[in-house]
């Protein structure tokens, strides 16, 4: 029995392979929709769906060389011989079938068509020097000012903010679907919780114009607001924003 | 002979060849670095855009007046008039020279790196070479002594070439960068006399320890003298590496200057800089992983020549030693590095934010993929090299399970959190991230598929080890030695584990962020338990399910809990994150010392299946282990120009910048042809280096070959 199977071990890794593709691009943007609560599915990048599978093909490729046993198992099954009827069948389809994909692929990349370009983005833009000393000035007030201001920074969030960012600072204020590029769901951990405080008041200060060109094309919307609040107003909105959407901002590393 | 009969003399010369066309690459590559002002190499900056550069850039800082150089005091009394100014612009000190018209940046660079990659090697493989001295010595075996012997002459080979980068090195940094060497000089001028006489050390350490081989054999007082040299030379070089470390560390992270005016204010401070130990120890630790790879490449290239079965097993096993050195340290390494990466992020946020999330971010997607190559070629030489042993076929099966595992790691590993995406992908996700990489994308998630890649390597080594390995005995009869074993794991595990449960215990935190914390506690109290555990089951003569269970629950907590729980504390406690990754190490660490233990007292005296046919190894691992070197030599050169480059336009980050034309971060197209060029040119050399080598050997062959022939001829 093993021996017949391993026979058809190139069967199984184009099998898992195939496995691996449809779970990609059919079943895990039904999935996601399921799990994230969406109204619309959640399709696999097409970089992350490359990526993936050249992971399942060099996995496949690993394991069927991981003896000379399993190589001539794997190798074997293009050649001919008498083996069970079900081998004739699938080495004459894997013979139809390798040049068609091939063809499909080279087809579906040279064919003329439009997209917009897939560009690397850079995720946090440098933070200017000048930006990095900055500090907090109402962090080191007494507990009874900090809430004070968090609340005045909620009033100034909903003021200001929560047109495109949502009152809940979910990314999903009243103006949000008219953005190509969605406002950020503050709520979400790796956003505004993996930044130190002078990170936000960078970003809201100066908004997209000022960010560096390795940050585009994605084309924020978010306005530079430097120009209409004062430095402390951009504080308190801060406070405020965190608070709005419970997350904490990244503590500055101690110096061990 | 005609030209083809003399063209396949030749090409029968194998190793001639491939030096041969390795130095000639090497050559063609140098000549196109010297093109690259006009062409492959030259960055893309337009000409008007080096001309805009500001030629003396801003005020650099002003040093101690008692401190300055005599020639710029010199030019102080001439100013006033007409020829004064035009002898001032003569005479004044100069920032930056060309090399020739070149670019002085990518010279530096180049030569730096070079030397960097001879150095990793000279100081990783002594440290490796003198273990395996004193294992031979102690266990009476003397192949180890004949490879550890080998090692050395390499060593003695590539030390020279060290030597001589470093001249070079220092020649362009002080002939091209005069000004910023000023600097250098001015802080670390008696650093630097120490560090000629410490070369004197490793010079005079290192040839003694080589030419003294044979002489210092006979007697344990004459081995262990030996060894002393050894160890000697071991000190020299670790000595030279912290020098050297405290320079480089001192321009990311300045220390013990007044940044205003350049005065030295503690020499003490200035090497004992905030990046200093953890650059230390990465470094040791990677130079080790280097020098195993680097031998194991070597002994992969002599199998592929080796004309006798005989020589083919002797370089099989070189090999398995090098590629068991290499995995043994890049186990470890991971963590040195998360460590470093903190220590980063303590000298400036700034810096930190540009290595993880700005300009350097994708290099790091780079660096996932060349790590997930090593731990998938170790793992794969691993795994061909248990065919080999007789009675391995017990344990393939868990193999298809170790590629799942591995390369499901390495797929969540690389994949980054900010994702490229074209505008109709993005309008149809509906949000900037989608779940794959908003998950998988996170600190959290590389952390738990990071530590289940390690724990996976360590579990393909103990299938491995204990392939040939039958029927055990009792744990009675291990005797004194096997109780004192675990004894001692568990006991280091448990101070490991619970000293830092204790310190957890009373951080410094406020009430709400601390409420995190006490999952982590209990979880290394858990830990502590399941140690002690094992250890009485082991005592009961159940290693096997020790180790298990062990395994179990370390991937369950470290790995899945710690997986779900680090989203959790990213969310509202993000301070907490640091505590979670060192506790995820420490429970990952203490899961692999105390099943390394285990396993060797559980298996000692077991019933052997069948020995290891060495030399038995299909051509493939040999490729797998040279992969393995130069995806090291690559990861090596991409660290280094991520190290470097952090500190942006400044030659001493937020002190001395950088105000030359070349000042700028260069692209990723950029920096992979730079970097694929000293790859080039390092293992052309190092071939060369090798080969040069290993001419004595192959002349005193043909010498008694010769000699025996002659013998041979006159009994005839």
């Amino acid at each position: 029995m093993s021996k017949k199977r391993s026979n058809f071990l190139m069967i199984w890794v184009i099998l898992a392979v195939i496995c691996l593709f449809s779970f990609l691009k059919y079943v895990s943007p039904e999935v996601f929709q399921v799990l994230m609560a969406k109204d619309h599915p959640m399709p696999t990048p097409s970089t992350l769906m490359m990526w993936y599978i050249i992971m399942g093909v060099l996995a496949g490729l690993v394991y069927a060389t991981t003896s000379d046993k399993k190589l001539v198992d794997f190798l074997s099954f293009l050649l001919p011989d008498r083996g069970p009827a079900l081998k004739f069948v699938l080495q004459k389809l894997l013979l139809i079938a390798f040049p068609l994909v091939v063809g499909w692929f080279v087809y579906s990349w040279s064919i003329p068509g439009v997209a917009s370009p897939v560009e690397l983005r850079i995720q946090h833009p440098t933070l200017p020097q000048e930006y990095e000393k900055q500090n907090n000035p109402y962090r080191e007030k007494d507990p009874e000012t900090q809430r004070r201001c968090i609340e005045e920074g909620k009033i100034l969030f909903q003021t200001y903010c929560r047109p495109c960012h949502g009152s809940k600072a979910d990314g999903n204020g009243p103006f949000a679907n008219s953005f190509r590029l969605r406002p950020i769901n503050f709520q979400d951990p790796g956003t505004i919780g993996t930044v130190v405080e002078n990170y936000a008041f960078w970003r809201i200060k100066e908004g997209a114009p000022g960010l560096p060109s390795e940050s585009t094309p994605w084309d924020s919307a978010m306005p530079s607001w430097k120009d209409d609040l004062k430095d402390d107003e951009v504080w308190k909105i801060i406070m405020g924003e965190y608070d709005t959407a419970g997350v904490v901002p990244r503590q500055r590393e101690k110096a061990e | 002979m005609n030209n083809l009969k003399i063209l396949l003399h030749i090409t029968k010369k194998r190793s001639v060849f491939v030096v041969a066309t390795l130095f000639f690459l090497s050559i063609v590559l140098s000549s196109l670095s010297v093109l690259s002002s006009s062409s492959f190499f030259a960055p893309v900056v337009s000409a008007q855009a080096v001309k805009e550069a500001p030629a003396a850039g801003v005020e650099l800082p002003q040093f101690d007046p008692a401190q300055a150089p005599a020639a710029a005091q010199g030019t102080e009394s001439s100013a006033g008039t007409t020829t004064a100014a035009v002898e001032e612009e003569e005479v004044g000190p100069v920032q930056y020279r060309t090399f020739f018209g070149l670019d002085s940046r990518v010279v530096v660079w180049i030569v730096s790196e070079l030397h960097l990659m001879f150095a990793a090697f000279v100081l990783g493989v002594p440290i490796f070479a003198v273990i395996v001295e004193i294992v031979g010595y102690k266990g009476g075996d003397i192949k180890f002594d004949k490879m550890a012997k080998e090692f050395t002459k390499l060593l003695s080979a590539a030390f020279a070439t060290t030597a001589s980068l470093g001249g070079l090195l220092g020649f362009c940094l002080y002939g091209l960068y005069p000004e910023f060497m000023g600097h250098m000089t001015n802080v670390f001028a008696p650093t630097m006399y120490v560090y000629a006489l410490m070369f004197f050390g490793e010079a005079f350490s290192l040839y003694g320890y080589y030419y003294s081989w044979d002489i210092l054999k006979g007697t344990p007082a004459k081995k262990w003298s030996h060894i002393t040299l050894g160890v000697m030379l071991n000190l020299f070089g670790t000595g030279l590496m912290f020098i050297t470390n405290s320079w480089a560390t001192y321009m990311m992270s300045p220390a013990g200057i007044v940044p205003a005016t350049g005065k030295v204010v503690s020499l003490y401070a200035a090497v004992y800089n905030l990046l200093w130990m953890p650059v230390n120890l990465h470094r040791l630790i990677a130079n080790v992983c280097f020098g195993g790879f680097i031998v194991g490449a070597y002994a992969a290239v002599k199998f592929l020549g080796s004309k006798t079965a005989e020589e083919r097993a002797h370089y099989d096993w070189m090999g398995y030693v090098g590629n068991f050195i290499g995995i043994g340290a890049l186990i470890p390494l991971p963590f040195a590095g998360y460590w470093l990466g903190r220590e980063v992020y303590s000298a400036s946020p700034v810096m930190g934010n540009i290595m993880m999330g700005g300009a350097f971010s994708w290099t790091f997607i780079i660096q996932a993929i060349l790590i997930g190559m090593l731990f998938i070629g170790a793992n794969y030489y691993l795994w061909l090299g248990m065919g080999r042993i007789k009675g391995s076929e017990r344990y393939t099966g868990y193999i298809k399970f170790l590629v799942l595992i591995i390369f499901m790691c390495f797929a969540v590993w690389l994949t980054p959190h900010n994702l490229p995406l074209s505008g109709e992908e993005r309008a149809m996700i509906g949000e900037q991230y989608h779940p794959f990489s908003k998950y998988f994308g996170v600190m959290a998630a590389k952390n738990a598929v990071v530590n289940l890649i390690i724990l996976a390597t360590f579990f393909s080594f103990l299938i491995y080890r204990r392939c040939n390995k039958g029927e055990t005995v009792p744990f009675s009869e291990q005797g004194k030695s096997g109780k004192i074993g675990v004894m001692s794991a568990v006991i280091f595990c448990l101070l490991m584990l619970v000293s830092y449960a204790v310190s957890l215990s009373f951080v410094e935190l406020e009430a709400d962020m601390k409420v995190f914390v006490k999952p982590l506690i209990r979880c290394l109290y858990i830990q502590s338990g399941m140690i002690c555990f094992a250890a009485f089951l082991t005592f009961k003569s159940k290693g096997k399910l020790a180790q298990s269970l062990l395994f179990a629950v370390t991937a369950l907590m470290a790995v899945l809990y710690f997986w779900y729980y680090g989203f959790q504390v990213m969310q509202k406690a993000n301070v907490v994150l640091r505590y979670l990754s060192v506790t995820q190490v420490a429970m990952v660490m203490s899961c692999l010392i105390m099943n390394a233990f285990i396993d060797i007292f559980t298996f000692r005296k077991a019933k052997l299946i069948g020995g290891i046919v060495w030399g038995k190894m299909p051509v493939r691992s040999q490729y797998a282990l040279i992969m393995l070197c130069v995806v090291i030599v690559i990861l090596m050169g991409l660290m280094g120009f991520i190290r470097s480059g952090l500190r942006m336009d400044w030659h001493i980050y937020g002190v001395l910048q950088d105000t030359s034309p070349w000042a700028y971060t260069p692209t990723l197209a950029y920096m992979g042809r730079i970097v694929g060029l000293i790859v080039a040119l390092f293992l052309g050399l190092v071939a060369f280096v090798f080969w040069l080598a290993g001419l004595g050997d192959k002349k005193s062959k043909a010498h008694e070959g010769g000699y025996d022939d002659a013998i041979s001829g006159g009994d005839h």
